[in-house]
């Protein structure tokens, strides 16, 4: 069982704001991990900490270990680029669409490396099946979707490319609870394989029998500290 | 006052493809970017002397002589790409400071050239076969007709490539949302330096293209780069269909004064037809809609 | 603002110590004060304003009144302009004086550039056609009708304000930047009209045999001195008409509005677009004015005006000064200016350098020259910030939205000081440390083991541990105290200990896990 991630003493945060405070966190292979934690208390800054989108980071994080991570307090974003390409796929909240391409168009950018361009035809086949909804969407402009569906196309992007580790921002957020019960129903029928999954989510209801353990995320701290890494459900207050 | 149908449609056409070349070049790089280049005009002077040496030192032959032309252009797009892009992109006050910036290498690149060729104007050889043809009352040049295709036939390669290739897809990606492009593995900066090279490319087709009017000079890029920019701006900066129209309209209307009025009236006229098409349409002809680049 | 220096302590001689110093250094000597005459001030006449902004304040050692003077950019701005009108004339030569003459007619214009684009935020490149248009308007007037200098400045406000209306059209409707472009191509308009018109002198290059001021009779270094005050004036009176306009009512206007917030300022119900094309106009007519007076300096015009490299060289000055400020266009032209002259044997390789240091200074700082400090100082800002972000972690420092639900601010302090505590008193747990608790049980024990259990000692009732005897001197067994009333306290776990003793080192070990998690 390899380790996909490994993150050692990470602290974040934007500008004078420290959101994230000494975060240790491991993920091994094949494991669908959910974050719990309320708003504000650091769960999309752990995940954008790991592709780099942090006002300032400081603290090690090893992806299939190679460090992606290192002090850094320059423009967020710099190195994402590169990060991504070491096998990380980050679905955030607000989907970062681009508004005037098509469905098709947002499947084919997600396939980045070159094998994924060659065979994109074929994996676009496979999303389509995961999210049967866009194959009726295929060549509409996105700004034009609804939400539910520029949740699906967010999601596909990131699952084209065989990312060996998915970290999907809060996918339940803003839609109909029925349409959010299918899109997590359709994450875990992936078949992970050597990667992995980590899922951050408000609501622990969505999340709840499909995963392989759950972490809490208050105030910037995982909860329960070594307990966190031990499977069990945090916070005994 | 006859107005000779023909010579004006050829004019016109000549005129707005060369149009096209350049102002296609600076609303890429506008809506990509996010950044005015100036120094766009030095690119099509430098890609002159370019092909210049190459005609020179290597053949008089035209397609090497276009060619080195082009790789030239190319060149001195990654440069200023580097130079004003690369470090100012994330900074404050961006748009006002590249474009300060831009502006700064281009009066440093055009003293340069003076400096290094000196004030005289240089030819090129003959790129297409002398000589030319009748259509309808008006003759037209091998050489008119030579550019005219090429102009053409490159601005539709580009097109196609922006549309079909993964490299189009990635500058159209992260003129549209630069967060979501970082998201696919599309690094900001080795995009940025690609789409320079390509829009320098497009401008040193058309020094080369254009030296029989342009003569190469240091400062031959001043009045093509006002020209280029002032057709981006009447066809909407960002968008490349608006910029082609705005191209035709202002090679129409070239055509018509240089005809009608004279030739000291024609900067004049362009201008007022632009500040019309303004006027009605603050964002010109096919502007986007709302622009997220600010 | 300059920042207010606190007082500084003068030398006290009655404690014999010799001089203390408190507070920051003093350049300027202070003034004594002025009692308990309040109202009577310097004012400027008809005005309530005071020229320099004085204050009064006392020091803490000699408990005298002493004056200050808070603001002390005017007497910057008057030391910097005598030198500027005393140098050229006394210790320059002719061509050093000709310089000077263009450098306080190009600093004229930056100034009402800066006025164009810092007040009124409209980034125009056209300030010298319309400076062109107005100096080849009333020399073509004065060479075919014969008009006197007076009449030439006099009728170039009006050509600069007619040019200046036809440019603004298009401003109303288009955004700053979009409109900064179409001024670009005015300017190359105005040159390709020109040097195609036989009457405006295209075959000379320029247009020649205006009136001029300088008299007929006069000598060279006479004329060239002439000049020279007369260029100065029209720098003052650009300086007079910022200050007018950014100062004062419109100014103040147009403050409300920066790129990108006016809707803050409609909501408030200020014309913001109207004072802009105001300011526009009457920069136009100032430029206008400034072209009449270069008409009449050169007697007459040239293409030269129009080209971008004059363009470049003006846009030059304006930023490595500082966009928005007047003494940034002062500075600005006068390090241009300068660097061009002492520069001259160079050929074009200055204007290279010239470049050189303005693509320099748009690359490194935000604005310019007078930008330098704030932009220094936020950088500083921002670092301490994120390291102190970094440092802090959860539990101790409670976060500012937090600390305002908190109605008891002590506990904010407290909770910050027992952090603090906790810190240090981790730094001394070590194995020794445990071993000695076993070992020294009711004897001497050191420093550092006392510390930490004075520490345990005072913690909250709430969860403390303690010791239940199940067996007395047989079994002995650790608890938590509720730390409620009538409620019984809970079994931590199930170790069982022979003794006191040893029950006692258990309750400390457990302490220790819970210091080294915390």
């Amino acid at each position: 069982m390899s380790e996909v991630l490994r993150i050692e003493n990470l602290s974040a945060g934007y500008g004078a704001l420290g959101v994230l405070h000494n975060i240790d966190f491991t993920v091994q292979a094949g494991e669908r991990i959910g974050i719990i934690g309320l708003n504000g208390h650091g769960k999309s800054t752990l995940l954008r900490a790991i592709a780099g989108l942090t006002g300032w980071q400081s603290g090690s994080i090893k992806l299939n270990g190679v460090e992606i991570g290192g002090i850094r307090s320059q423009g967020p974003g710099r190195f994402t680029h590169q990060i991504v390409r070491q096998g990380l796929a980050l679905m955030p909240q607000g989907d970062a669409l681009f508004h005037g391409l098509t469905v098709a168009d947002h499947l084919d950018s997600g396939a980045y490396t070159r094998r994924a361009w060659r065979e994109r035809v074929r994996r676009r086949e496979r999303m389509l099946e995961v999210f049967p909804p866009l194959a009726k969407l295929l060549s509409v402009p996105v700004g034009r979707l609804s939400g539910g569906e520029r949740r699906m196309v967010s999601l596909a992007r990131g699952l084209m490319a065989d990312a060996s580790l998915l970290l999907i921002d809060e996918p339940s957020l803003g839609l109909a609870p029925k349409i959010s019960k299918g899109l997590i129903e359709a994450l875990m029928r992936i078949d992970l394989g050597n990667g992995a999954m980590v899922i951050a989510e408000q609501n622990l209801s969505r999340l709840e029998g499909a995963m392989t353990r759950l972490v809490t995320l208050h105030a910037g701290k995982l909860k329960g500290g070594a307990a966190a890494n031990m499977g069990l459900l945090g916070g005994h207050h | 006052m006859h107005i000779d149908f023909y010579y004006l449609a050829v004019t016109t056409v000549t005129l707005a493809s060369i149009y096209g070349l350049l102002a296609v070049g600076i609303s890429i790089i506008w809506s990509s970017l996010g950044m005015i280049n100036m120094a766009h005009g030095f690119t099509f002077a430098v890609s002159g002397y370019g092909a210049w040496l190459v005609a020179q030192n290597v053949s008089t032959n035209g397609v090497v002589v276009l060619a080195g032309g082009v790789l030239t252009g190319m060149l001195s797009g990654a440069v200023i790409g580097g130079l004003a892009f690369v470090p100012l992109y994330d900074k404050p006050n961006f748009a006002v400071r590249s474009l300060i910036a831009t502006l700064a290498i281009a009066l440093f690149g055009s003293q340069c050239l003076l400096w290094a060729f000196g004030p005289r104007v240089k030819a090129l050889p003959p790129i297409f076969p002398t000589g030319g043809f009748k259509f309808g009352t008006a003759s037209v040049s091998y050489d008119r007709l030579g550019a005219i295709v090429c102009s053409i036939v490159l601005l539709l390669a580009m097109l196609a490539w922006m549309k079909r290739s993964r490299r189009g897809l990635e500058i159209r990606a992260m003129m549209q949302n630069p967060e979501g492009a970082a998201l696919v593995g599309v690094g900001l900066r080795s995009t940025a330096i690609a789409v320079m090279m390509m829009t320098g490319g497009l401008a040193g087709l058309a020094a080369v293209l254009l030296s029989r009017t342009y003569f190469i000079s240091p400062f031959a890029g001043a009045i093509p780069l006002v020209k280029g920019i002032i057709v981006a701006l009447a066809g909407g900066l960002g968008s490349l269909a608006g910029a082609l129209i705005a191209a035709a309209l202002l090679g129409l209307v070239e055509a018509l004064t240089a005809v009608g009025l004279g030739g000291r009236f024609v900067l004049i006229t362009q201008f007022l037809v632009i500040i019309i098409i303004l006027l009605i349409r603050p964002r010109g002809i096919a502007g986007m809609l709302e622009r997220t680049r600010e | 603002m300059s920042t207010i220096t606190q007082n500084k302590a003068t030398a006290d001689r009655t404690d014999g110590a010799g001089p203390s110093v408190v507070g920051s250094r003093r350049l300027l000597p202070r003034l004594r004060g002025h009692g308990g005459a309040l109202w009577r001030r310097w004012r400027y006449p008809f005005t309530r304003r005071t020229p320099l902004l004085i204050e009064t304040a006392y020091n803490p050692k000699t408990l005298a009144t002493e004056k200050e003077i808070v603001d002390k950019r005017p007497l910057y701005w008057i030391a910097g302009l005598l030198v500027l009108l005393v140098v050229p004339p006394v210790f320059g030569d002719n061509s050093f004086l000709s310089a000077a003459t263009v450098f306080a007619i190009y600093a004229a214009i930056n100034i009402v550039w800066m006025l164009m684009i810092g007040t009124a935020g409209i980034f125009s490149l056209a300030t010298l056609a319309v400076v062109g248009a107005a100096a080849y308007t009333v020399s073509y007037i004065s060479i075919h009708t014969g008009l006197p200098w007076w009449g030439m400045i006099a009728v170039s406000p009006l050509v600069g304000l007619l040019f200046g209306v036809l440019i603004a059209i298009p401003a109303l409707r288009l955004e700053g930047f979009y409109y900064a472009l179409l001024t670009v191509g005015i300017a190359d308009l105005c040159r390709e009209f020109v040097l195609q018109t036989q009457a405006l002198g295209a075959a000379s290059y320029g247009l020649y045999g205006a009136d001029t001021y300088v008299p007929k009779g006069i000598s060279e270094r006479g004329g060239l001195l002439l000049s020279f005050y007369a260029a100065f004036v029209v720098m003052l009176a650009a300086l007079a008409l910022y200050r007018m306009v950014n100062g004062q009512r419109l100014g103040l206007l147009l403050r409300t509005a920066p790129e990108g917030q006016e809707a803050f300022a409609a909501a408030l119900g200020i014309n913001y677009r109207a004072a802009r094309i105001q300011v526009f106009l009457i920069s136009s007519a100032a430029l206008g004015a400034i072209g009449g007076f270069y008409a009449t300096y050169f007697k007459g015009a040239s293409p030269a005006l129009f080209t971008m490299d004059s363009l470049l060289l003006l846009l030059a000055m304006i930023v490595i000064g500082g966009i928005g400020t007047a003494e940034g266009a002062v500075v600005g032209t006068l390090i241009v200016v300068l660097f061009d002259r002492v520069f001259i044997g160079l050929g074009p390789v200055r204007l290279i350098i010239i470049a050189m240091i303005m693509f320099g200074t748009v690359l490194f700082l935000r604005r310019g020259l007078f930008g330098i400090a704030p932009q220094f100082r936020a950088w500083r800002d921002k670092r301490r910030s994120e390291r102190r972000a970094l440092r802090t972690g959860e539990g101790d420092d409670i976060m500012p939205e937090d600390a305002t639900q908190i109605a008891d601010k002590q506990a904010i302090y407290t909770q910050r000081f027992d952090k603090q505590l906790r810190e240090e008193l981790k730094k001394l747990v070590t194995d020794e440390l445990i071993a000695e608790h076993r070992r020294t049980d009711g004897g001497r024990r050191s420093d550092a083991l006392e510390r930490i259990l004075t520490y345990f000692r005072r913690a909250e009732m709430a969860g403390k541990y303690a010791i239940l005897a199940e067996k007395p001197f047989a079994a002995y067994r650790i608890v938590a105290l509720s730390g409620k009333r009538g409620m019984p306290p809970r079994l931590v776990d199930d170790q069982v200990f022979a003794t006191q003793e040893e029950a006692q080192h258990g309750v400390f070990l457990k302490r220790i896990r819970d210091l080294l998690d915390s």
